[in-house]
């Protein structure tokens, strides 16, 4: 008890809250600006941690961070183009809500799905982190491949009109993450003698191209209305705050549910919020009486979406607090930051700065009230973007992506990247190709084939896939999701000819 | 069926057919990278050589894509084949702006390492809301204004407050 007031102590002065209310300020904007992660805003902050104390620092880190998943959103509503890789998602239902007038709703969904994501993220840290924390690593390359061969069935839930080329897509996305050295052993494939593909494809760069150049493009398809100084969103921009409270929390087993999906895949090292909104995403999906409604702009689909990258947060934590290891590349800038100050994270830091530790959970907490009120008084002023026409928003948004993607490694070989990326990514849309399954193949691609080649090396024969409990866990569970997934396509299919052989009779 | 009826289904299956075209297209390159891939070395090391898990997938993109051209031949009529680049040219006219943006987009990335970044974004942002604009002076000044800000103010930005140096060019 002592250990928690003083740390209670240290988060709840003036100088913190105000660096946090700074912090959390930052977050939102940096990622709100296609391209930038939370990642980049961490790595920005870290210097100006170093003369802070301890607590402080990471207090301030937290709350970048916690920003930074409820920043991600503004883009991908407002603009259809994810501001992080986390949001990818959210796109799927803010974006087409906004564009049905209601953008101020999407927004707040959005908000107050990231601020009880993280809540019940930090409820879980501080009750099940010791006990979470072991299992995650004692999942060996076995459990990986097979978690992500369950991860790589919410394709089915992503591939749009038309199963074929959602799986292509996915394919293809696998097929682009195959570029560069080979996570093993590093030898060179597919880099045809160009340099900038010695290193692979960068993730961001790959995002950003099909994502937001291919978005911008398609919003200037209709010449007349662009030139008639359409704006990107029209129809009511309100916030909509306490009424949007209430929706969120009407709709309990999905925030639950989302949550500790996001709680489970942050707390496994090497995965984290990218993946973690698009599998909530497709088990809210999965789990609706209306899984046809998903990709209109309802409700659901955006708090499943931000809940679930939100409550990565907090399940990033417990490796590191629970064994000292870094689950995400943000958890490894908070390690470094607490390095920085002479502490040692490992097993022993609870029991050695169990002040540090409550203190961390406080700060979480503390972080999404900031983030809440700051969005709450924010928003307003971020909807403003919705008013402004396409003819200025399509060109600055380009520029922001190419400083997005340049910044990245300060290379110009990206920028070159980036805008072949951008035209394939037109090209898929134009004629009719998911691009989400696209990314997802991207992300789980390298993760995937590291995975199947440790098992493989560690021991040659593929049965132990089927024999190891965890490991068969997640291959049943996929099967399941695949005979699920056919299911409801011959059923909507059937569906679709009743609708139009009444409608032709 | 009227004119018009069978002018949007012969539109309809213009589209199957530059999906079909996309189709072979994905084929043909998935077995080039499947044999490039099969020509990695493999490793004593390991069970799976660095080409394995390449082969999957591409083997997987020729599966799909065989079976996707299998279904879409089907869909369309020899009609459609001939009026094919009659509707691609229409849907071109159509979406003239979408390949004005891309190819300025091309042209500013290209010119970005000569000019720098302060410069090129100043040119595009004013040539491409010059080309997208309702006409009238109260526009331009808006154009130009925004043009400044986010080109060298972006620029100014960064450098200063992120320590991030965007390219400086050459001229």
């Amino acid at each position: 008890m002592d250990s928690f007031l003083i740390g209670a102590a240290q988060i709840f002065t003036f100088t913190t809250i105000a660096y946090m209310v700074a912090g959390s300020i930052a977050g939102i904007i940096a990622s709100a600006i296609p391209g930038f992660t939370v990642t980049m805003a961490i790595v920005l902050t870290l210097p100006l941690t170093f003369t802070m104390e301890p607590l402080q620092g990471i207090a301030v880190m937290l709350s970048v961070y916690v920003g930074g998943y409820t920043g991600g959103l503004i883009s991908a509503a407002l603009l259809g183009i994810p501001g992080t890789p986390s949001s990818v998602a959210t796109t799927f239902d803010a974006f087409p809500m906004a564009r049905g007038g209601e953008a101020g709703r999407a927004l707040s969904l959005g908000v107050w799905a990231s601020f009880f994501g993280t809540v019940i993220s930090t409820i879980v840290l501080i009750v099940a982190a010791p006990p979470l924390a072991l299992i995650a690593v004692k999942l060996g390359p076995w459990e990986y491949f097979s978690l992500i061969v369950f991860a790589l069935t919410i394709v089915a839930s992503l591939v749009g009109d038309s199963v074929i080329r959602g799986l292509i897509a996915g394919l293809i996305g696998l097929a682009m993450s195959t570029v560069g050295s080979d996570p093993i052993l590093g030898r060179s494939r597919f880099d045809f003698g160009f340099e900038m593909l010695e290193t692979g494809l960068p993730f961001l760069v790959v995002l950003i191209g099909i994502y937001a150049i291919s978005q911008l493009a398609s919003e200037v398809e209709d010449s007349h209305s662009v030139r008639s100084g359409s704006k990107l969103v029209t129809g009511a921009i309100d916030f909509q705050t306490w009424k949007v409270m209430k929706e969120v929390l009407s709709r309990p087993v999905n925030l639950i549910r989302s949550s500790i999906v996001g709680v489970l895949i942050g707390a496994l090292p090497g995965a984290g919020g990218s993946i973690a909104n698009l599998v909530a995403y497709d088990q809210a999906k999965r789990s609706s009486r209306t899984p046809e409604a998903f990709g209109t702009g309802i409700p659901d689909g955006i708090v499943a979406s931000e809940s679930g990258n939100s409550a990565t947060a907090g399940g990033g934590l417990i490796p590191m607090i629970g064994l000292g290891i870094p689950g995400s590349a943000v958890d490894a800038i908070l390690m470094a930051s607490l390095m920085v100050h002479g502490i040692s994270v490992g097993p022993r830091l609870i029991m050695d700065h169990s002040d540090l530790v409550y203190g961390m959970f406080i700060a979480m907490v503390v972080s999404s009230f900031i983030m809440l009120i700051v969005a709450i008084f924010s928003m307003r002023l971020f909807l403003r973007v919705a008013e402004v026409p396409k003819w200025i928003i399509v060109p600055v948004v380009m520029v922001c992506c190419v400083v997005g993607a340049f910044a990245l490694h300060n290379r110009i070989s990206d920028l070159y990247l980036l805008g072949f990326i951008g035209v394939v990514g037109y090209v898929l849309r134009a004629l009719g190709y998911s691009l989400a399954p696209l990314v997802l193949g991207v992300i789980l691609g390298p993760i995937a084939e590291t995975n199947l080649r440790r098992a493989l090396m560690t021991d040659g024969d593929p049965t132990v896939f089927f024999t190891r409990p965890i490991s068969l866990l997640f291959l049943i569970a996929a099967v399941i999701s695949i005979v699920w997934a056919i299911r409801t396509h011959l059923k909507k299919r059937k569906t679709d000819e009743r609708f139009f052989d009444a409608a032709a009779s | 069926m009227s004119q018009s009826d069978l002018d949007e289904e012969l539109a309809l299956e213009a589209g199957e057919i530059a999906r079909l075209v996309s189709y072979i297209l994905f084929l043909l390159i998935a077995s080039g990278m499947f044999f490039a891939a099969g020509d990695i070395p493999t490793s004593r090391f390991e069970r799976l050589g660095a080409g394995a898990f390449p082969q999957f997938v591409f083997a997987g993109i020729v599966l799909i894509c065989a079976i996707a051209i299998v279904l879409t031949v089907p869909k369309i009529s020899a009609a459609a084949y001939g009026q094919f680049f009659r509707f691609a040219a229409k849907w071109a006219r159509k979406c003239y702006l979408v390949f004005l943006c891309l190819a300025a987009l091309g042209l500013y990335l290209v010119a970005m390492p000569w000019l720098g970044f302060s410069l090129a974004s100043l040119i595009f942002l004013f040539g491409m809301q010059l080309a997208l604009l309702p006409r009238s002076v109260k526009s331009i000044i808006i154009a130009a204004i925004i043009a400044v800000v986010f080109s060298y103010g972006l620029n100014l930005l960064f450098a200063e407050v992120f320590t991030v140096f965007l390219p400086k060019g050459v001229l």
